[in-house]
C-alpha cells in the first residue's frame, strides 16, 4: 500500500546508454529523482554528464536504455519532453542582438504561452533571477556572464516547468552570482525539481539534498553526504603538527592503535614543525585518547590537533579514483599488446 | 502552427535588424535599377522578344547568387557559430518546423525586395503612362506571369541558402556555398537555353533527360511562358520538389548535429 502511495519519480533512467562512434560516453547508468528534489550530477570532464542531461532534455537520443522524464518515455515521445522541463545549455548560448525581455517574450511563445500568462511568468522569472527592469530592457550581447547565466535560467523557468535543468549554471560566475543562483534553486525547492551539473564542488554540497558521481560513463556512486561519507570514508582522519621526529610519533601512536596508518608528513613551512596526517579505523574516540596520550609527552612538542572530516572532493576524488584506475590499467594493458 | 509563426516573426525581426541584408539590398535594387532604366531606354534597338517586364525577372534571377547569400547565410550558421541552435531546440519545437519557419522568414524577405523591384515599372507607369502602356505594363497577364515565376524560383534559391547554411559554422562558407550552387544552377540553364522543348529529332535519352530535370535545365526557356502570362505548372511542381528537397536536407542536417 505504500509503495502504491510514493509518487511516481520526476526522473527515471534504466541502464542507459550512449557512443559517439568508437567511445562509449554512458555504459548503462540508472538512477531515479523525485518530485522537488535538488540533484547535484558531478564528474570529471568527459564523464558523461552533459550527455546524460542532453538526452533527458531530449535534445539527442539515447542508444538503448530507459528513461522517463515527467512521465515522458524519451524512447517513444522524445520532443514531448520539451513541454514539461526547463533546460540551461552549457556555455548558456543566447542570441547576442536581442534585448532580455525580447528574448524571454520570443521564448515564451515558443512554450506556448500567451497574453496574460504570458507576461505575469516573465514578470515572476525576472524577479525570481533577479533581472531588474534596467538589466532586462539591456541588448543580451551587452550583458556580463553573470547576467547572462541569470537570463538563461530565467528562460529555464518561463513555463513553470516541473523539473529544470542546469548543465554547469555557475560556471564562470563570481561567488556573489554563485550565491544569487542558489538562492534561486533555494526559492523553488519542493515545487520545481533540479538536476544540475557542476565541477563546483562545495556548490553542489550547498545546495542539493542528492549527489551522482559519474566517472567514464558510469555511476560510481550515489546518495545523500552523509551516505558517501560513510561510504567513502570509513576511516577517521586526524592531523597532528610537532617538532619532534617522524619515528618518535608513530612509535607513541601505535602504542594506542596498532592500525594507525602514517599517511602524509609535511613540513610546515619555515618553523621546523612538521604536520603528520594519520588515518585509524577505530573512529574518533581513538583519535582523541592517541592526542591526550601524545600531549602528555613533552619532548614530542605537539602544537596543534585536528580531526578532519571529509568533504565532497575527497568524496570525489576516492569515488572516481577506482574507475581512473581501471581505465589506466586497460590503457596500458592495450598499449603493451 | 503557433511555434511556426513564431520563429517565422523572430526570423523576420533578425533579418530586419542585421545591416548586412540593408546594405545587400540598397547595392542590389540600386544596380536592378541602372540595368532596368538602361534596358528601357534602350528597348526599341534591342532584339528582345519578350515583354521588357521579363527583363526584371532576368535581372533578379541572375542577381540572386549575389542577393541570396546575404539573406540566408547567417540562418542556421550563425546559431550554429553561437551555439544557439541547442537553446532554440531546447524548446518544444522540431528541427522540420525550424527548418521550414527560418526558410519562410528568408523566402518573405527576398519577396520583399522583389516587391520592391517591381516598383520600379510601376512607378515609371505612373509618371509616364504613355510609355508604359507602350511597354506593355498594363497587361495584367505579364506582372501575374513574372511574379509567379519570380516566387517559385525565389523559394527554391531561398532554400539551397538556407541547405548551405545548416552545413557550416561559417556564414562566409555558407555565403560561398550558396553563391556557388544558385551560379551552377543558374549556369545550367543559361547553357540549356533553347534545348529546353523536346522535339521529333531528339533521342529518347534526351527526352527522358529533358522531362526529368525539368526546370532545372529549361527554367529560362519557361521564362518566355510565364512572362507573357503562360503558367507552367510542371514548373511550379519542380521548383516545389526542389524546394522540399533541399529543406529536408537541411532538416537531416540539424538532426544529425544534434544526434
Amino acid at each position: 500500500m505504500a509503495a502504491e502511495n510514493k509518487p511516481l519519480p520526476i526522473i527515471e533512467v534504466i541502464n542507459l546508454k550512449k557512443k559517439y562512434g568508437s567511445i562509449h560516453a554512458l555504459k548503462g547508468i540508472s538512477f531515479s529523482i523525485g518530485k522537488g528534489e535538488i540533484v547535484g550530477f558531478l564528474g570529471p570532464n568527459g564523464a558523461g554528464k552533459s550527455t546524460t542531461l542532453r538526452i533527458l532534455s531530449g535534445l539527442i537520443p539515447a542508444d538503448s536504455g530507459e528513461a522517463k522524464v515527467c512521465g515522458v518515455d524519451l524512447a517513444e515521445e522524445e520532443g514531448q519532453v520539451r513541454n514539461h522541463i526547463g533546460y540551461l545549455a552549457e556555455n548558456n548560448p543566447l542570441p547576442e542582438d536581442l534585448r532580455v525581455i525580447e528574448f524571454l517574450k520570443f521564448r515564451a511563445l515558443l512554450k506556448g504561452l500567451e497574453g496574460s500568462r504570458l507576461r505575469e511568468r516573465i514578470k515572476v522569472v525576472l524577479e525570481i533571477c533577479d533581472l531588474e527592469r534596467r538589466i532586462s530592457e539591456r541588448k543580451i550581447g551587452n550583458l556580463s556572464k553573470g547576467y547572462r547565466q541569470r537570463v538563461g535560467i530565467a528562460d529555464s523557468l518561463l513555463a513553470e516547468p516541473r523539473l529544470v535543468i542546469l548543465d554547469e549554471p555557475t560556471i564562470g560566475l563570481d561567488p556573489r552570482q554563485s550565491a544569487i543562483t542558489r538562492k534561486m534553486m533555494e526559492r523553488l525547492r519542493g515545487e520545481v525539481s533540479f538536476l544540475l551539473s557542476s565541477h563546483i564542488l562545495s556548490e553542489v554540497e550547498a545546495c542539493c539534498d542528492r549527489m551522482i558521481i559519474l566517472s567514464h560513463g558510469q555511476i560510481v556512486a550515489e546518495g545523500t553526504l552523509h551516505d558517501l561519507q560513510k561510504r567513502f570514508v570509513n576511516k577517521t582522519i586526524f592531523e597532528i603538527v610537532a617538532t619532534s621526529k617522524k619515528i618518535d610519533i608513530q612509535k607513541e601512536v601505535r602504542k594506542l592503535d596498532t592500525s594507525c596508518e602514517l599517511l602524509q608528513d609535511d613540513p610546515v613551512e619555515v618553523s621546523g614543525k612538521r604536520r603528520f596526517t594519520f588515518s585509524t579505523d577505530q573512529g574518533e574516540e581513538i583519535a582523541e585518547k592517541i592526542v591526550k596520550h601524545l600531549l602528555h609527552q613533552c619532548d614530542l612538542r605537539i602544537s596543534e590537533f585536528q580531526i578532519s572530516r571529509p568533504d565532497l572532493e575527497t568524496i570525489f576524488l576516492r569515488a572516481t579514483k577506482k574507475n581512473w584506475d581501471e581505465k589506466d590499467f586497460l590503457i596500458r594493458k592495450k598499449y603493451k599488446k | 502552427m503557433k511555434s511556426y509563426l513564431v520563429i517565422l516573426k523572430y526570423e523576420l525581426f533578425a533579418l530586419f535588424i542585421s545591416p548586412a541584408t540593408y546594405v545587400a539590398t540598397f547595392y542590389f535594387l540600386s544596380l536592378l535599377a541602372l540595368g532596368f532604366r538602361f534596358f528601357i531606354e534602350s528597348f526599341s534597338y534591342t532584339d528582345w522578344i519578350l515583354p521588357p517586364l521579363s527583363s526584371l525577372v532576368v535581372g533578379l534571377l541572375f542577381g540572386s547568387p549575389a542577393l541570396i547569400p546575404f539573406i540566408t547565410m547567417r540562418s542556421f550558421a550563425e546559431e550554429r557559430r553561437l551555439g544557439t541552435l541547442e537553446t532554440f531546440l531546447s524548446a518544444p519545437v522540431s528541427s522540420a518546423l525550424l527548418v521550414t519557419g527560418k526558410w519562410t522568414a528568408c523566402f518573405v524577405f527576398f519577396m520583399f525586395i522583389s516587391i520592391l523591384s517591381f516598383l520600379f515599372p510601376v512607378l515609371l507607369y505612373i509618371l509616364f503612362p504613355e510609355q508604359g502602356f507602350n511597354l506593355g505594363f498594363s497587361k495584367i497577364e505579364h506582372w501575374l506571369g513574372s511574379g509567379i515565376f519570380l516566387t517559385v524560383f525565389g523559394a527554391s534559391f531561398t532554400a539551397i541558402g538556407v541547405f548551405s547554411s545548416s552545413v557550416t559554422k561559417n556564414q562566409m562558407v555558407a555565403g560561398m556555398l550558396t553563391f556557388t550552387l544558385l551560379t551552377i544552377h543558374i549556369s545550367v540553364m543559361s547553357f540549356s537555353f533553347g534545348n529546353g522543348t523536346p522535339s521529333s529529332d531528339d533521342s529518347k535519352f534526351d527526352n527522358f533527360i529533358n522531362g526529368s530535370l525539368g526546370s532545372l535545365t529549361n527554367g529560362l526557356d519557361k521564362l518566355q511562358h510565364f512572362s507573357v502570362g503562360l503558367i507552367d505548372l510542371s514548373t511550379i511542381l519542380n521548383q516545389i520538389a526542389l524546394v522540399v528537397f533541399f529543406l529536408v536536407l537541411a532538416t537531416v542536417q540539424i538532426e544529425r548535429l544534434n544526434s
